[in-house]
C-alpha cells in the first residue's frame, strides 16, 4: 500500500498534467482562433486588392481595360463611323481613287502628335477635301513615339509592328480607318507597350461589320508585315522629321506639308492642296 | 541533471532537424523575394529587360502582362506590392525569432495567404484576360503556394518541438 507521502506525489503529479492539459488545449484553442483570424483579414486584403484591380482596369466582361465601354464607347464608335460614313476605302486609303491629289500620312498609332492632328484637325479636311473626292488620304507607318527607348530595339519593334500590322489587317476588309481613328481616340502613354494583343483585339471588336475572326488570321499575313517595313525603310530614306508627316502629291508637284511642326490647322493642308492641285 | 536546453544546444537542433520546415520558408522567401525585386526593377527601369522565354503577337509575353492594366493596383505596380509582401514575411520571422512567436507566426501566415490569394487571381488574369503568362509572376506565384502551405503548418504546429 502507497504510503501517505507516494499518494500526495501522486496527486500533486495528477494535478500537475491536469493543469498542463488545460494550458496546452488552451493554447491550442488559441492558436486556432488566430488562425481564423489571420484567414479572415488576408481573406479581406485579397477581395479588397481584386476590387481595386479589377476597377483599375475598368471596364464590363469580355471588354478590354483601357478601352472605352458602355454609352461612351457608343459615342466614340458612332462618331467614326459618322465622319468616315460612305467615304470610299482600300487598305489604307481613304477617299476616291479617282481623286488628283494624294496626301501621305506617316503615322505611328502611339504617337500623342499624330493623335492631336487626327482629332483635331484631320476631321474638317476628311469632310473638305476627301468626301468630296478632291483628296484621298494613304496612310504608311513611321516608328517615332513607339521607338523612344523605354524598351529595347527588339521589343519596340515587335510592339511597333504589331500596333500598326493590326490596323493594316483591318485594312484588307477596307476598315483601316476606323481602326486607326479608334486607335488614336483610345492612345494611351506611349513606348509602354500596352498596345497588348488584348487591347488590339478589343479596338477591332469596336469596329461595327468588322469580322474579328478574320481579322485575326489577317494578322499573320506576311504581307502586311513587308508593307511596315517598306514603309519604315520609305520613311528612313526620305529623312522623314517625325511624326505625322504629310507629304502632299499632285499634278503639280509634291510637297512636304511640314517639317517637323505639327499641323494645327486645317489651312496648312488645303493651301498645300492649292499648290499640288 | 536540467532537461531544458541552452541556448547554443536550441540552435542546434533546429538547424538540425526540427526546424527543417523553416529553412524551406526561408529559401522559397529568398527565391520569391528576388523574383519580385527582378520584376520591380525592370518596371521602373524598363520593360525591356525582362528576360522571358515566352513570345506573345511577336513580342515577349512578360512586356504584354507587365504593362497590362493589371500590373498596377490604383497606380501601383503589383511587382513593388509583392516585393513589400516578401519583406513583410522576413519581419514575421523576425518577430517569430526575437519577440512573439505566436504573433510572428501569424503575420507569416497571413502575409502568405495574401500573396497566394493575389497571385492566384493575376494568374487568372494571364490566362483568361491578358492571354499571356509571365514567368517571373508565375515564379512569384508558385513561391507564394509553398509558402502559404508551410507557413500554415509552422503556425498550427506552434513551437518546434526540441529534442
Amino acid at each position: 500500500m502507497a504510503s501517505r507521502k507516494e499518494q500526495k506525489e501522486q496527486a500533486r503529479a495528477a494535478r500537475l498534467a491536469q493543469e498542463q492539459d488545460a494550458a496546452s488545449k488552451a493554447q491550442r484553442t488559441r492558436r486556432f482562433q488566430m488562425f481564423g483570424g489571420a484567414t479572415v483579414i488576408a481573406v479581406i486584403v485579397i477581395v479588397v486588392a481584386v476590387v481595386l484591380s479589377s476597377s483599375g482596369g475598368g471596364g464590363p466582361k469580355g471588354a478590354h481595360p483601357g478601352l472605352e465601354t458602355g454609352t461612351k464607347e457608343h459615342q466614340l464608335v458612332s462618331s467614326v463611323d459618322t465622319l468616315l460614313n460612305k467615304i470610299p476605302q482600300s487598305g489604307n486609303m481613304l477617299g476616291s481613287s479617282t481623286a488628283k491629289v494624294t496626301m501621305q500620312y506617316f503615322g505611328d498609332l502611339e504617337c500623342p502628335y499624330c493623335q492631336a492632328f487626327t482629332l483635331d484637325v484631320f476631321p474638317s479636311f476628311v469632310q473638305q477635301e476627301v468626301r468630296t473626292g478632291n483628296v484621298k488620304v494613304e496612310y504608311r507607318s513611321m516608328c517615332t513615339a513607339t521607338c523612344d527607348g523605354k524598351m529595347t530595339h527588339a521589343a519596340e519593334d515587335a510592339v511597333f509592328n504589331s500596333q500598326q500590322i493590326a490596323a493594316y489587317a483591318a485594312g484588307k476588309q477596307n476598315k483601316f480607318w476606323q481602326y486607326a481613328e479608334l486607335f488614336y481616340h483610345q492612345q494611351k502613354t506611349e513606348g509602354t507597350g500596352y498596345p497588348t494583343d488584348g487591347f488590339l483585339t478589343g479596338i477591332a471588336k469596336q469596329i461595327p461589320g468588322l469580322n474579328v475572326q478574320t481579322w485575326q488570321t489577317d494578322r499573320k499575313d506576311p504581307s502586311l508585315a513587308d508593307e511596315v517595313t517598306a514603309d519604315l525603310a520609305y520613311s528612313t530614306q526620305a529623312n522623314l522629321p517625325g511624326t505625322p508627316s504629310l507629304i502632299m502629291a499632285g499634278p503639280k508637284g509634291t510637297e512636304l506639308v511640314n517639317n517637323g511642326d505639327l499641323v494645327t490647322s486645317e489651312s496648312q493642308l488645303t493651301t498645300a492642296v492649292k499648290a499640288v492641285s | 541533471m536540467s532537461s531544458v536546453a541552452g541556448p547554443a544546444q536550441r540552435a542546434t537542433r533546429s538547424f538540425a532537424g526540427v526546424d527543417q520546415l523553416m529553412v524551406w520558408i526561408l529559401i522559397f522567401t529568398t527565391i520569391g523575394f528576388l523574383d519580385a525585386a527582378y520584376l520591380t526593377y525592370v518596371h521602373y527601369y524598363g520593360l525591356g529587360a525582362l528576360l522571358c522565354l515566352g513570345a506573345h503577337s511577336g513580342h515577349s509575353s512578360c512586356v504584354t502582362v507587365q504593362s497590362s492594366p493589371w500590373a498596377k493596383i490604383d497606380g501601383v505596380p503589383v511587382a513593388l506590392l509583392g516585393l513589400i509582401g516578401y519583406v513583410g514575411l522576413f519581419v514575421s520571422y523576425f518577430v517569430t525569432a526575437r519577440l512573439n512567436g505566436e504573433l510572428g507566426r501569424a503575420m507569416g501566415f497571413c502575409i502568405a495567404l495574401i500573396g497566394f490569394g493575389f497571385s492566384a487571381y493575376l494568374t487568372y488574369r494571364e490566362l483568361f484576360s491578358i492571354h499571356a503568362i509571365c514567368e517571373w509572376c508565375v515564379g512569384s506565384a508558385v513561391c507564394m503556394t509553398f509558402l502559404v502551405v508551410l507557413t500554415a503548418i509552422r503556425f498550427l504546429r506552434g513551437e518546434p518541438v526540441t529534442n
